[in-house]
């Protein structure tokens, strides 16, 4: 029998049994349903301001951080950039945070130069492999230290700048492959201002856009997608007219009112057709200009715009007049016109049609705000923290040149710009790497560039770092701030901080220079500190509410008549018949994108192909050489030859073979190498930096890869019931 | 007070440039797949948007189309499912118990907006992308039915908030991923049984026009057709 003893025994086992008898199993899922019971609470969530680095348009982002993670990404509503707004690729910025392939310590080099291969070691190991080499150079050539880093703006520009002034060398290349180059010297030339212009599209009435892609990847894609929203929607009886003349139907194209498809390498030309019937019709007010032009403008009659564009003398005209009596209109080039040989010629025509229009300084129209201004206190240093938003390409050829020739003992790279890989190979960006005794990387990613290094340094990516920026537009003068929005999830060290540390041990010069603590300090004794003004300011983003005036155009009245190089691009018509149009991905911008799943899975917004990349043809043309859709291809001009897929693009110039970059990685992670081949390998290395500069010839190829598209599933559907 | 939940999708200011793709996914815990699996239709993501041409060069066009779940008032998916995993929700909305679905894929097969996605497996986060995971939705095994859910898990936060603050729920306060996002502001959502809400008055836009409207699916996402020229 069972006494009250025993009873009690067996039921405590029992208990105990039932209490830890469900230990092994682990519940590893979160609540599986969709509506939580009442009363369940969810975790509260905290945001944190910041600033958006997956392509230089600094975007204002806020961050939700769950239990010390962070969740998402949102635009900051407050910030003037992109007022709450977020692009695709600003939206997947936090797979940088959390790659399984971000670089979590220091490495060195264990294999030979440039094969990639590294052992893991300690901060201080790696602290003194820089130090020393670093100290050495110092004291016997401190010219031959080469800094390359992306475009840094902020104080971040203003320590690298500092450091390698006080160290004495004035090696300092910066890169940003889709530089404004040419907007730049055609704003000089027309404007009498060397900067970007601000298009206020939110008010304007009239849009043209010479191969424009400020809807993807121009120089603020989301600050102007939404400024075109409200162009489009947002006044009670003026809808915006959109007008697209280019040799491809892209993103930006799609959403034009009408799309002009024109000869590769012409918008140029076109913009001055519309300004001769501009100035022939007297549909300008600037009759000034328009009288010193008349002249140089005879030779371009729509007649003859016609037959060296394709575009109907009868649109041309149309078009002019349509412009010119919708005023404010504002025009743009775009990059795929600014990046031909004759890059400033188009900027500069389509520039002109600004001024024609008398729109320049207008509400709807194109103003000059003034940058550097927010950095007036540091005077001529102001431009170290507001650089001009241009490639470097002359920098980096200079760089490289200076490489080959051994006079560099120790590199710095920095910024994901990633010149191994967005520079054409015959520059021999990576041969000329391999002369320079001692590299050191900073980067979060092993890509073509950092993995030529002896050393590499694990950054932490902008989601965990200080700083403070610029965007280049649409800023009114507000200086953003960045936070560390998580703790860092790597045991990283920012480049800043450790140019702010080995200055202190170089000792002289260089530690007066950067007589901070720390790169946190540095951005704390810029803004007021901690407490006061700069903490509301970090609650918000940055010091928005103060505004710049905007510069006045300089020049308006003592204009001449833009002039086409006339540069042919490479390649003879005969063997390669087709002109290569190189554009910016949707996605993966110019190729850092590509490591990010998100990213790669996202359908492109013109052929829908995920994970690969393609040759887009024009579908009559791609009949002429038997292509179908899908099929591989040789892509072949005279500096290179690359293997893609076709994709058949009905909106595209029949002369013209269209592929974005971004794609081609080799060294970037599993996620990003191997799908497909880099196109700026087809390249020459010209004098300028020049995306839209080779002829093709396209052979079709068996290919062992398939470019997989996400068709739509409702096919029965009919488009016209959606016009 | 009474909701609806709706959407309004102007077409005329959607721009096709994936920024809402990419919420979404970052929102709802939503896998990648990989290429071999997407070239088998099997991409997850519960928000597409369809790109169709039209024309022949040189009047060649593209026109962009989002396409979220229609959550329609009669929904053909609904009626099909022997389990009653999808359901009709008091604010509207077709809800999904992940629970109770057993696979069956009948809903997929008799939505006519292909718009729900089918776990084929059980899809992995490699560590550390999982710390990403937002904590305030689950993430779906294998053999279960998903799609778009206009975000309940916001429209949950935001009515727990205005119940603690003895308010109704504002019109705004809660947006699903995808509209808070979209650049050109393509996006709108909001309590259609409210008169004064701004998709009200939106959805009074002669332009309003739903998929597939003749089969009757009343679907609660309603499109404004794209104009054309200058002015209104």
């Amino acid at each position: 029998m069972l006494d009250r003893r025993q009873f009690l025994k067996l039921g405590g086992a029992t208990a105990f049994a039932s209490l830890f008898g469900g230990c092994d199993k682990v519940q590893r899922t979160l609540i599986p349903f969709v509506i939580p019971p009442e009363n369940y609470t969810l975790g509260e969530a905290l945001w944190y301001a910041s600033v958006c680095s997956q392509c230089p348009a600094g975007c204002g982002i806020v961050v939700r951080v769950s239990e010390g993670r962070a969740k998402k990404i949102e635009g900051n509503p407050l910030h003037p950039v992109n007022r709450g707004k977020l692009c695709a690729r600003g939206q997947a910025a936090l797979q940088t945070l959390y790659h399984p392939e971000r670089l979590s310590r220091p490495m060195k080099l264990s294999g030979a130069r440039g094969s990639g291969t590294y052992a893991p070691i300690s901060w201080e190991e790696a602290l003194s492999l820089l130090m020393v080499p670093l100290k050495k150079v110092k004291a016997e050539a401190p010219a031959s230290l080469l800094m390359l880093t992306e475009p840094m703006r902020g104080h971040a520009g203003l320590v690298a700048g500092r450091f390698m002034k006080a160290f004495g060398s004035k090696y300092r290349a910066a890169w940003d492959p889709f530089g404004a180059d040419a907007m730049l010297s055609a704003n000089a030339a027309v404007h009498g201002v060397r900067d970007l212009p601000e298009h206020d599209l939110a008010n304007a009435r009239y849009l043209l856009s010479f191969s424009g892609d400020f809807l993807e990847t121009g120089i603020s894609p989301v600050h102007y997608a939404r400024a075109y929203g409200r162009m489009r929607g947002d006044r009670e009886t003026i809808r915006g007219k959109f007008v697209h003349f280019g040799p491809r139907l892209s993103m930006t194209a799609a959403a034009a009112d009408l799309f002009l498809p024109c000869t590769a390498g012409t918008e140029g030309i076109v913009a001055l057709g519309i300004a001769h019937v501009m100035v022939r019709d007297r549909l300008t007010d600037a009759s000034a200009v328009a009288g010193r032009l008349a002249d140089d403008l005879f030779a371009y009659s729509p007649e003859a715009v016609e037959r060296r564009t394709g575009v109907h003398a009868h649109d041309i005209a149309a078009i002019a007049e349509e412009f010119a009596r919708n005023q404010p209109g504002i025009a743009i080039p775009g990059t795929g016109a600014a990046t031909g040989p004759d890059g400033a010629f188009h900027c500069a025509a389509v520039a002109l049609l600004n001024v024609l229009a008398g729109n320049v300084g207008k509400p709807g129209g194109v103003s000059f705000p003034n940058r550097a201004q927010a950095f007036a206190k540091y005077g001529p240093e102001a431009a170290l923290l507001a650089p001009s938003p241009e490639s470097g390409y002359a920098g980096m050829r200079d760089a490289i040149e200076k490489m080959r020739g051994g006079a560099f003992r120790m590199a710095i790279l920095s910024g994901a710009t990633n010149p191994a890989f967005t520079l054409p190979p015959s520059l021999k960006f990576g041969e000329a790497l391999s002369k320079v005794p001692f590299v050191v990387a900073f980067a979060s990613f092993l890509d073509e560039t950092t993995s030529q290094a002896d050393l590499v340094l694990p950054v932490p990516t902008a989601l965990e770092a200080w700083g403070d920026d610029l965007a280049p537009v649409g800023h009114s003068g507000a200086v953003t701030l960045c936070q560390p929005v998580v703790n860092p999830f790597h045991d990283t060290r920012s480049v800043s901080d450790i140019l702010i540390a080995a200055a202190k041990e170089l000792g002289g010069e260089p530690a007066k220079a950067l007589a901070w603590g720390s790169f946190r300090e540095c951005i704390e004794k810029a803004y007021g500190g901690p407490g006061g003004e700069m903490e509301k300011a970090l609650q918000r983003g940055g010091f928005f509410g103060e505004s710049s005036s905007p510069r006045s155009a300089a020049r308006t009245g003592n204009i001449a008549l833009p002039k086409p190089a006339e540069r042919p691009i490479d390649g003879d018509p005969k063997a390669f018949p087709l002109a290569l149009h190189l554009y910016p991905s949707v996605t993966l911008y110019d190729g850092r994108g590509a490591n990010l799943p998100w990213l790669q899975e996202m359908p492109d917004p013109v052929t829908t192909a995920v994970w690969r990349n393609w040759v887009e043809v024009n579908p009559k043309t791609a009949a002429g050489l038997g292509l179908a859709d899908g099929d591989g291809v040789t892509v072949t001009s005279p500096s290179g030859k690359i293997t893609a897929h076709v994709a058949i693009n009905p909106g595209i110039a029949s002369d013209v073979a269209a592929m974005p970059l971004g794609q081609g990685h080799t060294r970037y992670g599993k996620y990003a190498n191997g799908r497909g081949e880099n196109p700026i390998t087809l390249l020459p290395a010209g004098e300028t930096y020049a995306l839209q500069a080779t002829r093709v010839a396209l052979t079709k190829t068996k290919l062992a890869t398939r470019l997989v598209r996400f068709a739509h599933p409702e096919g029965q559907w009919k488009i016209s019931n959606l016009m | 007070m009474n909701i609806k939940w709706a959407m309004a999708i102007d077409l005329d200011r959607c721009t096709g440039c994936g920024a809402c793709v990419v919420a979404c996914v970052a929102e709802n815990n939503i896998p990648v797949v990989g290429e071999a699996e997407a070239e088998k239709g099997r991409l997850m993501q519960w928000l597409r948007v369809a790109r169709y041409w039209d024309g022949e060069y040189p009047e060649a066009q593209a026109v962009y189309l989002p396409v979220p779940c229609m959550q329609c008032e009669r929904a053909p998916c609904e009626t099909v499912c022997p389990v009653y995993a999808t359901y009709h929700n008091e604010d509207g909305l077709n809800a999904m118990v992940y629970n109770r679905c057993v696979g069956t894929r009948y809903c997929a097969n008799n939505c006519p907006y292909s718009v729900r996605v089918f776990n084929w497996f059980d899809h992995k986060w490699e560590k550390p992308l999982d710390e990403q995971l937002s904590p305030d939705l689950t993430t779906r095994s294998r053999g279960v039915m998903e799609k778009c859910t206009f975000c309940i898990q916001r429209i949950r936060r935001a009515k727990e908030t205005a119940a603690l603050e003895g308010r109704e729920i504002r019109d705004g306060e809660s947006v699903p991923a995808c509209v808070q996002t979209c650049p050109p502001g393509a996006l709108l959502f909001g309590n259609l049984a409210d008169p004064h809400s701004e998709i009200a008055r939106k959805l009074k836009d002669p332009r309003r026009f739903r998929l597939m409207e003749h089969l009757g699916t009343e679907p609660k996402v309603v499109y404004l057709k794209r104009q054309k020229g200058a002015g209104r």
